[in-house]
């Protein structure tokens, strides 16, 4: 194995710091979408962008601001990327996630036509995330990205989402979200969980070996490639009201609703995971990211401690299935960030009001088929996986058809039925999110 | 959900949970005997042995190799849960079942070994071909017949206890009465 040379040579200083590490929490951000009329401002806008986005070795600090900057294929194309360029991104990719809706389970209320607009449209070329601690700062901050298509008549700002993550980092269903990050090769952060090789850089970040020794598919030419990666971003609607109510209408006490709410997310609502302490939250063992990270699953092949269909056991089943043969959890791993939009639904209603409220789910990873698309259609829309064909996520799942949730329990195991839907897809996009340098190489295209 | 839906991108038949997975390659001349021969001790592995019921691949429903035309070809055949090709790059990497499957392919044309995993999978993908028809008679995944094997077994224990009738004479144990009789 050659990894300790490749440790060494993962190029901090050309890769986006968004693409690998999380902002230190508490923070609030902005998503800005942007459409290219003219190429000319397209990569006057890149060359203005490519100042503001800072690398991974220049990140970390609470007081920071980070800038990613990413392209959809039609944004590589309004740039004047050349067709042979293009033609070498992953085949995903060039379709685009409203393409590829039906496979993602983005139908009915979350299929395309139902999406936020411009989400999905081929308006969409380039999105922006600003990230910041303060308000104050990211308003300076967004001004500085806001100048930078200021005075570029073909350039235009056609969507615009703000967003946050709460110190405690508890989304609108009430759970701390975002744990289980996987550490990755020569990124000089360490694992959060022991447990876990950290994962060769290639599964992340383009230009390096994957998991499977080889270099991941990478586009052309390498000046554009490498050091890049893939993004998907996804507005998702959270119907907090409904679940609430659900959870309501199945338990006869608070505690019991904890625990089936618990049940259904592996996790506490502290985020102390259920494999650790199966019978009571824990918000120490939550919010100590030396321990909520560090366990596994192979101790409970049943589930009886955190089901097999719970969401976070779903989205990283860890060593739950190793001895299966058919499937190497590594080569679906993923980089997340996900985000909150909307303000809280106020605690104990449960009536709906009407508000916009839900995440911001964002990938990065090296290969949008086999991380994003395969945790999304096998392991959360789907539950062949765990042999219960009829399940999927009770949390995230589409629920189109009538979905249960079992849960393990001596002396006989409780099952819910009916699941509704409770994240609505509002849109998304895949993009991809270059290297600094390429940054560099899309301002100075001369097409 | 799933099912025929992904179709276009999803080779293989799909019925219910199950997928189709056909193979055909062309054996190297002068292979046949060694072929035969290495299928012959793949047969005699743990999984393979007739009644093992237990191979390496938990997800398959049954997997045969096939030799055909004079032994100038080779086919492998089996039955998947899940969409396959979501599942290529996992195969690729797991050491037993590529190593168990090496043995077989240096017999055949185009398969330049390992280690290079990416020749592999383009190999092995060039090898596919879908079903023009296929039917299953049961419904499943392995793991729900297992499951349902091993509940049958424990509901046969309970019939065979002497008072066995009963108890099952309350009526939410109806439905188990009713499939008590034969």
């Amino acid at each position: 194995m050659e990894g300790g040379m490749e440790n060494a040579s993962l190029e901090l200083d050309d890769i986006q710091a968004g693409a690998l590490f999380e902002r230190p929490s508490p923070y609030v951000g902005t998503y800005l979408l942007l459409r290219i009329a003219d190429r000319a401002d397209g990569r006057e806008l890149v060359r203005r962008l490519h100042r503001l986005a800072i690398p991974a070795s220049g990140a970390g600090s609470a007081d920071d601001t980070s800038i990613t900057v990413a392209f959809t294929y039609r944004g590589l194309e309004a740039l004047g990327v050349p067709q042979t360029s293009l033609d070498s991104f992953a085949p995903e990719f060039k379709q685009g996630m409203a393409a590829r809706a039906e496979i993602l389970g983005d139908t009915g209320e979350s299929g395309p036509d139902h999406w936020e607009k411009p989400l999905g449209t081929a308006e969409v070329h380039v999105a922006v995330a600003v990230l910041s601690s303060d308000e104050a700062t990211l308003q300076a901050v967004a001004e500085r990205a806001r100048d930078a298509h200021a005075e570029l008549p073909g350039v235009d700002l056609i969507w615009r989402q703000d967003c946050y993550q709460l110190a405690t980092g508890r989304t609108s269903f009430g759970f701390k979200d975002g744990i289980g990050q996987p550490a990755v090769e020569g990124s000089g952060r360490p694992p959060s969980n022991p447990r876990e090789r950290p994962l060769r850089a290639g599964e992340i970040i383009l230009g390096y070996p994957d998991e499977t020794g080889e270099l991941p598919p990478m586009p052309t030419p390498p000046e554009l490639g490498r050091n890049g990666t893939y993004v998907v971003f996804r507005k998702l609607h959270t119907k907090v009201a409904a679940y609430r109510s659900y959870l309501r209408d199945r338990a006869t006490t608070r505690a019991e609703r904890d625990l089936l709410a618990a049940k259904m997310v592996g996790r506490w609502q502290s985020g102390a995971p259920l494999a650790v302490s199966p019978d009571a939250d824990d918000p120490e063992l939550g919010s100590d990211p030396r321990r909520n990270n560090d366990f596994l699953y192979a101790d409970d092949p049943s589930g009886f401690k955190c089901p097999v269909g719970a969401h976070a056991r779903r989205a990283n089943p860890r060593d739950a299935l190793d001895g299966e043969g058919s499937v190497d959890v590594r080569l679906h791993r993923m980089v997340r960030r996900g985000t909150s939009y909307g303000p809280m639904l106020p605690d104990g209603v449960t009536e709906d009001d009407g508000v916009d409220r839900g995440i911001i789910f964002v990938f990065a990873g090296a290969h949008l088929k086999r991380q994003f698309e395969f945790v999304k259609t096998q392991w959360l829309n789907d539950g062949i996986f765990i042999g219960a064909p009829l399940e999927s996520d009770p949390l995230v799942g589409p629920h189109h058809d009538s979905t249960r949730f079992t849960i393990a329990r001596r002396p006989i195991r409780r099952r819910l039925q009916d699941l509704p839907p409770f994240v609505i897809t509002r849109g998304g996009e895949y993009c991809f999110a270059p290297g600094l340098s390429a940054l560099r190489w899309l301002a100075d295209l001369d097409t | 959900m799933g099912g025929r839906g992904g179709a276009a991108t999803q080779p293989g038949i799909r019925v219910g949970p199950t997928s189709e997975f056909s193979l055909f390659f062309r054996v190297k001349a002068g292979q046949a005997q060694p072929l035969r021969a290495a299928l012959l001790a793949l047969q005699d592995t743990p999984g393979y042995r007739p009644g093992d019921y237990g191979m390496a691949i938990q997800t398959i429903h049954e997997a045969r190799f096939v030799l055909f035309d004079d032994d100038t070809r080779l086919a492998f055949i089996t039955s998947f849960d899940g969409p396959w090709d979501a599942y290529m790059e996992d195969f690729f990497t797991s050491g037993p079942t590529l190593a168990l499957f090496d043995v077989i392919f240096g017999h055949v044309e185009g398969y330049d070994g390992l280690p290079d995993v990416a020749a592999v999978r383009a190999f092995v993908l060039g090898a596919e071909q879908t079903a023009a028809a296929y039917a299953r008679n049961y419904g499943g995944t392995v793991k729900e017949i297992r499951t349902a094997q091993r509940v049958n077994a424990a509901f046969q224990q309970v019939l065979d206890h002497p008072e066995a009738a009963e108890a099952l004479q309350h009526p939410a144990l109806q439905p188990l009465l009713d499939e008590a009789a034969v």
